[in-house]
């Protein structure tokens, strides 16, 4: 037993010492590199982030990174899946691809990434993957090392302090709020991802058996489970805005409602929105975020390879980058962009802990202690099970 | 040299077949394939009518056809009515030849941005409701008002009506002069007839087989239009072709099956529709023809003005709210519910030119390529037209028209998933020209559409005249009858160019994300929350098209400087 593990040592030691030359290598094969990144474009905090993204890479390591805005990352999907109809399975149109939950599921399933590739990176070093056990299994399907974390995502609600004074604990006290103040609270129409996220926060906190949904849907009582969530929806819908015969398509399309005051609570799965959209004027500085005391359902978003990448050396290079403490750092903070870093503090030496230390506390921004504990996405399978529920009871 | 251009110019149709016929083939089938389950890259192998059975138990597929329907038949009909009652109502007038030069800018504003800039108008949060709290003090906060996306379509019909309208005013002005109008009404009129009934029953009848093929790529494109639908249009199920484009993108890949036989019924349903339309017909006639012999006159035309003024109202309204809404937001800091005004704030176009120079210049060159491309084409189809019908040969112009117009007849979605991976098996996409083909299949229609009319009414003593006395016909083709029509072909070049801007899917699906337009990046930021990014990226991708028009106008007019009769009007 002693010679094995002394033998596991060496080769570990060994493997490091070729890590280091391959990583070196792929340094190599990066410069003069093009990454075409294509990542979703909506927002322009997110967008100016990405082109200091581009000149960091540029001066560090030769690269050429050309920010793809999609308005959907489901037409990514689509763009890899006709290269693969057409069989060409290098020189791809898509190096690297902002990405997780079902297009990472539905991706790995269908073999278009590359990789595994993200245990060589550098920076990964320093990931979370203890605490954050979303950083290692993408809405339950294992990463794999086939996407590269890249930001922490929890729903929280948004509220306007200014009309309301107490904001809700829990989905109960969200449907006597809709009581009392008819036709201010939305949620966007699943299959749209923010909405399926609601309905998942709701069932989380409403069925009497949360364990099942951990479980593939198969093996669950389907109707016994969400039986709650219907009911809780039957009620919900008159009171909502439009009293439900409409809905919005997304989280961004529920900001500019609450801006406009039309709703007076909506939802995001960055905790830092709020604080982010007060400091560049889209949102009143009254708005305030919350969550809910049952706690609320977080993730972990990554950026992937696909297998027919044109340029994999440069695409992991710009992956380690968005992993490094560095862009991290710039990343969190909120008068950038406000999305939660992915590393271990305790890992980070000093130096690099201060980076983060020094970052400001956004207005809106709930401390650490009161975010509340992190619910876990339920098992894939859920997704498509209640959102073709959610179609044949509100949308035929 | 006389002989050359014959030579020439006689393979000119071929060539414009080949342009669009084989995108459209080759997208068809690419589409049709997985419509009937044969999907290799997803293991899908086995041919079955297992697509489409799934496609009729997704979850709202049946509303979704009726919303179709009722939204773009609906629509593409009050559009006809409306531009019929504007024709009845004012034309010939002042008024008209005034409403003639604002047509062309109000045509190249973008679909997207419009019914954005509309529903900020009139939301219940938007600028009107805001206008009239700040001045009553009341409402103090938007009240939940259902007046736009609501769940029948009903705000859809209406951006759809008053988008197309003007398209359908803009080409029955182009075949109006060769009706002899003014003398119908004149001879109606000495006869005792109302203005109403001698244009239901004499000017109608002549001028709608004219604007037929406009009026069906109109429903064509009302069926299937998705940006629009998916800004303007009921949400619970959403129209067809959103829901098509939904499972287009869904993650779970193999709902792109079901998506495919989707597309295929959006073509199916589009073609019964034109076939219905076209069938109809012969009843709209027979009523006419009633209508001719029982000798009522119709001559008070009751609330016929008053209702035409309204039409052209709310047309002026719209257009011109949706621009100053769009303004106001490009120029807004914080902007809250009741406030009339913003505080203002220049930051947002502070950052454009770094943030849209490149984008602006691929948009400029490719619209630029592509609308002279269209024209050189089209001035060719069309002179050789006017060649063969003096050697008598056998020419069935209507049959070029109806391909020329297939691509405006078939939805995008229905052809471009198909045209994409055929693209790429032959490693032709994100190749520039391939982009500046896939604009010239939608740019040529339109040039087509635009040029055809004063083209084939030119007066050709002037060119016969201009031959014998200079003795070379390319000379007094090239200085003469293009001289003339200086006037049409800068506006059919900046209609191209407009055109070519405005194109979003086939510049996503060709370029594999490659090619970043005005366009492109307009939709992307309007896929977010600040309005003041997306209103100046739309405002941006709005004046390039504007930008076309006002110089197609200027340069006429300087070209026309000492050329008094044709400084109005032209041929």
């Amino acid at each position: 037993m002693k010679r094995l593990s002394l033998l596991f040592t060496t080769l570990t030691a060994l493997s490091c010492l070729t890590w280091a030359d391959d990583w070196q290598d792929v340094l190599n094969d990066a410069d003069g590199q093009t990454v075409y990144f294509h990542a979703w474009g909506g927002s322009q905090p997110i967008n100016e982030y990405l082109s200091w993204v581009a000149d960091q890479v540029e001066q560090e390591y030769g690269i050429q990174l050309e920010h793809v805005k999609v308005a959907e990352t489901g037409a990514v999907v689509s763009q890899v899946l006709s290269e693969k109809t057409a069989g060409r399975d290098d020189n791809g149109s898509v190096d690297l691809v902002w990405i997780n939950g079902e297009n990472f599921a539905a991706m790995k399933a269908n073999d278009l990434l590359f990789g595994p590739f993200t245990h060589n990176l550098p920076n990964y070093a320093w990931v979370d993957t203890e605490n954050k056990p979303t950083t290692r299994f993408d809405f339950t399907t294992p990463v794999d090392h086939l996407e590269a974390p890249w930001g922490m995502a929890q729903l929280v609600f948004m509220y306007d302090s200014a009309r309301l004074e107490n904001a809700p604990t829990s989905m109960t006290q969200l449907l006597d709020f809709a009581h009392s103040n008819p036709g201010r609270f939305t949620y966007p129409a699943p299959p749209a991802f923010h909405g399926t996220t609601f309905l998942k926060q709701a069932l989380l906190e409403l069925t009497e058996t949360p364990d099942a949904l951990y479980q593939p849907v198969e093996q669950a009582d389907f109707e016994a489970v969400t039986e709650p969530l219907w009911t809780f929806l039957d009620e919900m819908h008159p009171l909502m805005w439009r009293r439900g015969q409409t809905f919005t398509n997304g989280a961004p399309e529920m900001q500019r409602l609450l801006a406009d005051g039309e709703i007076v609570i909506s939802l995001s799965f960055n905790p830092n929105d709020a604080s982010n959209a007060i400091a560049n004027g889209e949102l009143p500085d009254s708005i305030r975020t919350y969550v809910h005391d049952a706690g609320s359902i977080g993730n972990t978003h990554f950026v992937a390879i696909p297998y027919n990448s044109s340029h994999t050396a440069a695409a992991q290079v710009v992956a380690d980058f968005l992993m490094s403490p560095q862009a991290q750092a710039r990343k969190a903070n909120t008068d950038v962009w406000g999305d939660p870093t992915v590393l271990s503090m305790d890992k980070l030496n000093a130096e690099q802990r201060a980076l983060f230390d020094a970052l400001p506390t956004g207005v809106a921004t709930l401390p650490p202690d009161e975010l509340g504990s992190v619910l876990r996405e339920p098992h894939t399978s859920w997704v498509g099970a209640l959102e073709q529920a959610w179609l044949e009871r509100y949308a035929r | 040299m006389n002989s050359a251009p014959r030579f020439r110019l006689s393979w000119v149709p071929t060539l414009i077949l080949a342009v669009f016929l084989i995108p459209v083939s080759l997208g068809l089938a690419g589409t049709w394939l997985p419509a009937f389950g044969w999907f290799p890259a997803l293991d899908q192998t086995h041919f079955s009518l297992q697509p489409w059975r799934e496609l009729l138990d997704y979850p709202g597929f049946i509303r979704a056809t009726q919303l179709t329907l009722i939204t773009g038949l609906g629509s593409a009909v009050l559009a006809v009515v409306a531009t019929l009652i504007l024709l009845m109502a004012f034309y010939p007038s002042s008024l008209f030849r005034r409403l003639e030069r604002w047509l062309a800018p109000v045509l190249s504003v973008p679909h997207a941005a419009f019914a954005i800039g509309l529903g900020f108008l009139i939301t219940p949060s938007g600028w009107l409701m805001r206008l009239f709290a700040s001045l009553t003090g009341v409402p103090v906060y938007p009240p939940n008002w259902l007046t736009f996306q609501d769940p029948w379509g009903i705000s859809l019909i209406l951006v759809l009506t008053l988008k197309e309208t003007p398209f359908l005013v803009f080409m029955a002005l182009a075949s109006l002069p060769s009706l002899k109008v003014s003398q119908t009404l004149w001879l109606g009129r000495s006869l005792g007839y109302g203005r109403t009934k001698i244009w239901l029953t004499l000017l109608w009848p002549q001028l709608y087989p004219r604007l037929r093929l406009p009026f069906f790529a109109v429903a064509a494109y009302n069926l299937s239009v998705v940006d629009l639908a998916l800004i303007a249009g009921p949400t619970t199920p959403p129209t067809l072709a959103v829901l098509v484009n939904r499972l287009f993108n869904d993650p779970d890949l193999l709902l792109r099956l079901p998506g495919a036989a989707g597309a295929t019924a959006l073509l199916l349903l589009t073609v019964a529709v034109l076939f219905s339309l076209r069938l109809s017909e012969p009843l709209v006639r027979y009523w006419q023809q009633r209508a001719v012999l029982n000798g009522r006159r119709w001559r008070q035309a009751l609330g016929l003005h008053p209702l035409a003024s309204s039409v052209l109202g709310l047309g002026v309204v719209a257009y011109g709210g949706a621009l100053v809404v769009l303004v106001l937001w490009s120029l807004a800091g914080p902007w809250r519910f009741p406030d009339a005004l913003p505080q203002f704030d220049w930051s947002h176009w502070q950052n454009a030119p770094r943030q849209f120079g490149s984008a602006l210049w691929l948009t400029f060159s490719t619209g630029l390529c592509a609308a002279l491309i269209a024209l050189i084409l089209v001035i060719a189809a069309l002179e050789n037209e006017v060649r063969l019908n003096y050697q008598r040969r056998d020419f069935n112009a209507q049959r070029l028209l109806w391909l020329l117009y297939l691509p405006l007849l078939v939805p995008q979605i229905a052809f471009l998933f198909g045209f994409q991976v055929s693209l790429i098996w032959l490693n032709l996409d994100r190749h520039w020209w391939v982009l500046v083909w896939s604009h010239l299949v939608f740019v040529l229609p339109y040039t087509f559409l635009t040029l055809s009319g004063p083209y084939r009414a030119f007066d050709d003593r002037y060119s016969w005249l201009a031959q014998s006395l200079s003795g070379s016909r390319w000379q007094a083709w090239w200085r003469i009858k293009l001289g003339m029509l200086w006037r049409p072909i800068g506006y059919s070049l900046a209609t191209g160019f407009a055109v070519s801007v405005a194109q979003y899917l086939p510049t996503l699906f060709i370029g594999g994300g490659r090619f970043a337009t005005l366009t492109t990046e307009a939709v992307s930021l309007a896929s977010g929350s600040d309005r003041r990014a997306a209103a100046v990226s739309a405002l941006a991708q709005q004046g390039l098209p504007l930008l076309g028009f006002a110089l197609a106008a200027l340069v006429v007019s300087w070209r026309y400087r000492r050329h008094r009769d044709l400084q109005q009007g032209g041929s």
